[in-house]
């Protein structure tokens, strides 16, 4: 028999114990509020976040926009209307417009000419008198002209063969224009044609410059020097106003319709939702029959007999009756939710614990419930301002809205319209900033709906 | 069991696709069956208008729009130019303008007037649409009922010259006392109120057009609402009209001219004011005519179009409120306004239409004087800019009114892109210049007719077109007792040169006159003027003939005429 070494299974020296490992149970980050998760989440939404400094942005343009950009908005500057941005703003000094008899101090008589150096402020015109003329016409063409080609705008028709001199002042871009005169007879028959291709050169008087702000004193300025015509840079409207100045002060009234009604209209929502939920039974019924009906009420209908109901007359804006329709029109969707949200949460064990530890309803709503239905609430807030704004651009597109020369977005949409294929500026400007920012809050809703849902809360 | 499972998936996956494939096929044959489907039963619904051209050479038809809807088709009751100019193409008067704006025999061959009334000799071949011979008795019928007052028709006064007629309007005397009298079928008689010697001119105008007794009182009561209930005597009738939508004439077979008429049809397919809907029909090729806007005039020169310009006739200008207790009753207040603008930059920065005139007085440039334009022989006071005349004045408003700060005033105005871009350019202008506060009350032209009415305004941006070929067509529009007058200006001096022109048979008198109102209008600057509307258009490069005035029907197409 013999005797082995090796210890015998099961015996106590086959075990050595582990060492511990007590640091795997310690937490590895610190304990984390609710709003402090939905804000870690919300950060890690690139989305949401960027929506989020689009939305701050917006603020800081409307806030401290006017403040560094200090222009009129309702200021007209008629040398430089329907100006794209970025265009060349160099002007020569002259001398004051005097009208014109069409005397000229060297004629040499053979054809169609220039009396004086073309400007945009006058473009004058001298022909000698064509044989068996009876009337002459004056055509105007951005284009070249040639013989079969149309003439471009008829400026004016002058009677008789006694005139033969012509101005034009009829909005003179400085680029080149093809002056085309047309001699006809008594019977209407061309008898004579020529084209006469002018570059206009940009213009301004000693009075204008000063009258404008582009130069301190008359004294500072002679004539023939070069002033450079107030700088646009989002370029002017169908007035010469100047749209950005325009986009910052329309983003004031877009904005504050668009942030003050769904916050005003969420909380009556909230409040009324909130009762009827808690309340429950016949009451709830009533309550909510009486919110179906309300959201029967046509919204337009209502603002404008808000509108005479004000007493807002013509010329007044019509931004306060529109906001009060908001609020009083809009609320039932949010009282639905919540009031829903609210009738779900009544029934949780929490809820009875703490009704049978003496709570009051007033303690059990704004401790329990609100908290508990926030993310709802800041959901629809935060939908409830884009949908704002655009209602808002709508009214002012459909001219319900601010009065002239107060812009704002959607107005100013309204006036870009009709320019859209000639100076498309006027409308895009705007338009894409209604776009932007209705996108960004849009977003940021989806992000913040994400991150406030407490059953998504980060697990890791 | 393995080996099966590719094939499986394959087969699987083939099947689905099959099915995609199949219910794609099946929903786009559907939706083209369904658009099939739609555009046959519109078809059917639209009535007509087949011919896509705006020009169609094989039915000699031409294509063309109507600003609006014509409000109002019965002659008596008429007052806007869209029914004028529908009117024009299908109704005549006793004289009618031709292709070269004059005067021309209409019904009447032949006409004598005289100091105390005039004689109409009708020609015997005129007829109705019915067939029906056409009468001096239907003159006289027609006068009548724009006469009586349970017509209440607002352009009766255009009929005041006629014996009576202003005391049969306010329902003095009875309708059987009109100085006017058919002697027989043929012959019609006048008798004047007073001397007056433009009354050629008036009888081409729509209120003196003929009705006829049987057919006015067979429609009850809805006389011109429709094409059946408007017996026509003109060159075209209306064959059809569908309210809102569209609207055809033809040819009127009775016409006594029946050469005058050079096109079988005219179509007005498109009832529309947007000018940059019109803009792109015209591009389309769906009609020979559009209207171009100033943002369009480039876009125009691009496409190569020939561009037509020509000066409607009429005045726009700031009217003032003159009742009592506005504060634009005050003269210095309006003089200060006066200075502060200046309507040249109106016209050549802002509007920006060749054709508009930057405005200077209250008569147009193309009204007749003595010899040659009335505007030649009477130079117009002019005001020029000037800023410091024009904060002396509104000192001296402030100083008078006990004020202040000039309450904000009201501007009424019309709901169109010239008058909104006026209004706020006049807003800017007056608030920069003098510091006042404008507030901009935006109305229809139905509403702004009230307001003006009613004198619910303190500015109004107004305009007037020329009823007839005559100066007195504007002249006596501030005339105390002229219903037109809706600033309640009041001067007697000013009535006493209304009275003469109305009045006097000598030329050299009235234009003096004339003169005299013009003065007065500066002096008490009862007017801003801003300017004389010029309209630029583009036509079909085969349609030759359409005529443009301004007096009378406007745009007229009885001449036009296709070419190939």
């Amino acid at each position: 028999m013999a005797e082995s070494t090796t210890p015998a299974p099961g015996s106590p020296d086959q075990f050595t114990p582990l060492h511990s490992e007590r640091e795997i149970h310690a937490l590895t980050r610190p304990s984390l509020s609710y709003w402090q998760d939905a804000w870690v989440r919300l950060k890690s939404n690139t989305r949401a976040l960027i929506s989020l400094y689009l939305v701050l942005g917006l603020l800081a343009f409307t806030v401290i926009g006017p403040m560094i950009w200090t222009v009129d908005p309702s200021a007209q500057d008629v040398d430089q209307v329907s100006r794209p941005p970025g265009a060349d703003r160099a002007a020569r000094v002259v001398e004051p417009y005097k009208p014109w008899d069409g005397s000229v101090a060297v004629v040499d008589g053979e054809r169609l000419q220039l009396a004086d150096t073309p400007t945009n402020q006058a473009v004058r015109l001298i022909w000698p008198a064509a044989p068996g003329a009876e009337s002459y016409w004056i055509y105007r063409n951005i284009l070249p002209v040639d013989e079969n080609s149309a003439k471009g705008l008829p400026l004016i028709e002058l009677f008789g063969n006694g005139t033969t001199h012509f101005e034009d002042r009829l909005d003179l871009a400085p680029r080149i224009y093809y002056y085309t005169l047309v001699a006809l007879d008594g019977t209407g028959v061309p008898v004579h044609r020529e084209t006469l291709a002018v570059d206009v050169k940009r213009v301004v008087t000693v009075e204008e410059a000063v009258g404008r702000g582009l130069a301190d004193s008359a004294e500072d300025l002679l004539v023939s020097d070069v002033v450079h015509l107030a700088l646009h840079p989002l370029g002017t409207d169908y007035l010469g106003r100047d749209m950005l100045a325009r986009l910052m002060h329309g983003a004031r009234v877009s904005l504050f319709i668009g942030i003050f009604a769904p916050l005003l209209y969420v909380l009556v929502g909230v409040i009324y939702g909130s009762a009827a939920g808690f309340v429950g039974g016949q009451t709830d019924q009533a309550m909510m029959r009486f919110a179906d009906f309300v959201v029967a009420l046509p919204f337009l209908l209502f603002m404008i007999l808000f509108k005479i109901a004000f007493g807002i007359g013509p010329g007044e804006s019509g931004v306060m009756p529109m906001l009060v329709a908001m609020v009083v029109l809009l609320w039932p969707s949010t009282s639905r939710l919540v009031r829903g949200q609210i009738l779900q949460i009544r029934e949780e064990g929490y809820i009875s614990a703490s009704r049978l530890l003496g709570a009051r309803a007033g303690y059990l709503i704004l401790r329990h419930m609100i908290p508990n239905t926030m993310g709802v609430i800041l959901v629809t807030v935060t939908f409830a301002i884009p949908s704002a704004i655009f209602t808002e651009a709508f009214l002012s597109f459909i001219g319900m809205g601010v009065a002239p020369p107060t812009p704002s977005w959607g107005s100013m949409c309204n006036d870009g319209i009709k320019t859209m294929l000639t100076t498309p500026h006027e409308l895009i400007f705007p338009a894409l900033l209604i776009s932007i920012t209705v996108l960004a809050f849009n977003l940021l809703g989806d992000g913040m709906r994400d991150a406030l849902d407490a059953r998504m809360r980060s697990t890791e | 069991m393995t080996k099966h499972t590719p094939a499986n998936q394959d087969s699987f996956t083939s099947s689905a696709g099959r099915q995609l494939l199949a219910f794609g096929a099946a929903s786009i044959a559907g939706v083209i069956v369904l658009m099939m489907a739609l555009s046959w039963a519109s078809s059917l619904t639209s009535t007509g208008s087949i011919s896509t051209d705006a020009v169609d050479v094989t039915n000699n038809t031409l294509t063309l729009f109507l600003r609006e809807e014509p409000p109002q088709l019965n002659s008596s009751l008429s007052t806007d130019t869209v029914s004028g100019s529908v009117l024009g193409h299908v109704m005549e008067g006793l004289l009618r303008y031709d292709e070269h704006n004059r005067l021309a025999p209409g019904i009447a061959e032949r006409w004598e007037i005289n100091e105390d009334g005039a004689l109409f000799h009708l020609r015997p071949d005129a007829r109705w649409s019915d067939g029906k011979s056409l009468t001096a008795h239907d003159f006289v019928f027609a006068w009548q009922v724009a006469l009586d007052p349970k017509t209440a028709s607002e352009y009766s006064f255009i009929l005041y010259p006629v014996k009576n007629a202003e005391a049969i309007n306010k329902g003095e005397l009875p309708l059987s006392d009109i100085g006017a009298r058919a002697i027989d079928d043929r012959t019609l008689e006048v008798t004047f109120e007073r001397p007056i010697a433009y009354f050629d001119k008036l009888v081409a105008f729509s209120t003196y057009y003929p009705i006829r007794q049987d057919f006015y009182e067979s429609t009850d009561g809805s006389y011109g609402s429709d094409a059946h209930t408007l017996l026509y005597n003109g060159p075209f009738v209306i064959s059809r009209w569908v309210h809102g939508a569209n609207l055809l004439m033809e040819k009127n077979p009775e016409y006594w001219d029946l050469d005058r008429a050079k096109v079988d049809k005219l179509d007005f397919a498109y009832i529309t004011s947007d000018a940059s809907a019109t803009l792109n029909l015209f591009k389309d090729d769906k009609i020979a005519y559009a209207t171009l806007q100033a943002e369009n005039l480039n876009n125009a020169m691009e496409q190569g179009w020939d561009i037509f310009r020509f000066m409607d006739g009429s005045v726009f200008y700031i009217e003032f409120n003159h009742r009592p207790e506005r504060p634009t009753r005050n003269l210095n207040l309006r003089k200060a306004m006066l200075y502060a603008q200046d309507s040249a930059e109106l016209v050549f920065k802002v509007t920006k239409l060749p054709g508009y005139l930057p405005g200077v007085s209250l008569f147009p440039v193309w009204l007749q004087g003595v010899n040659t334009f009335f505007r030649q022989e009477y130079p117009a006071p002019r005001a020029q800019l000037n800023l410091e005349k024009a904060r002396y004045h509104l000192e001296l408003a402030k100083q008078e009114l006990g004020v202040e700060e000039i309450p904000p005033l009201v501007l009424l105005t019309g709901d169109n892109p010239i008058s909104n871009i006026q209004s706020e350019y006049y807003q800017q202008i007056f608030s920069k210049n003098l510091g006042l506060d404008l507030k901009i009350d935006k109305q229809i032209f139905k509403q702004r007719l009230a307001k003006m009415l009613s004198g619910d305004f303190d500015l109004v941006l107004a305009g007037w077109g020329p009823d007839y070929d005559d100066p007195l067509t504007f002249a006596d529009l501030f005339a105390s007792f002229n219903l037109n007058n809706r600033g309640r200006y009041e001067n007697p001096e000013f009535d006493k040169w209304v009275r003469v022109a109305q009045s006097s048979q000598d030329v050299q008198e009235r234009m003096d006159a004339f003169g005299e109102i013009q003065q007065i209008l500066f002096d008490d600057v009862v007017i801003i003027p801003n300017y004389e509307r010029g309209i630029t258009y583009v036509t079909h490069p085969q349609m030759r003939g359409m005529v443009r005035r301004a007096v009378g029907p406007d745009p007229d197409f009885t001449n036009a005429y296709i070419v190939e």
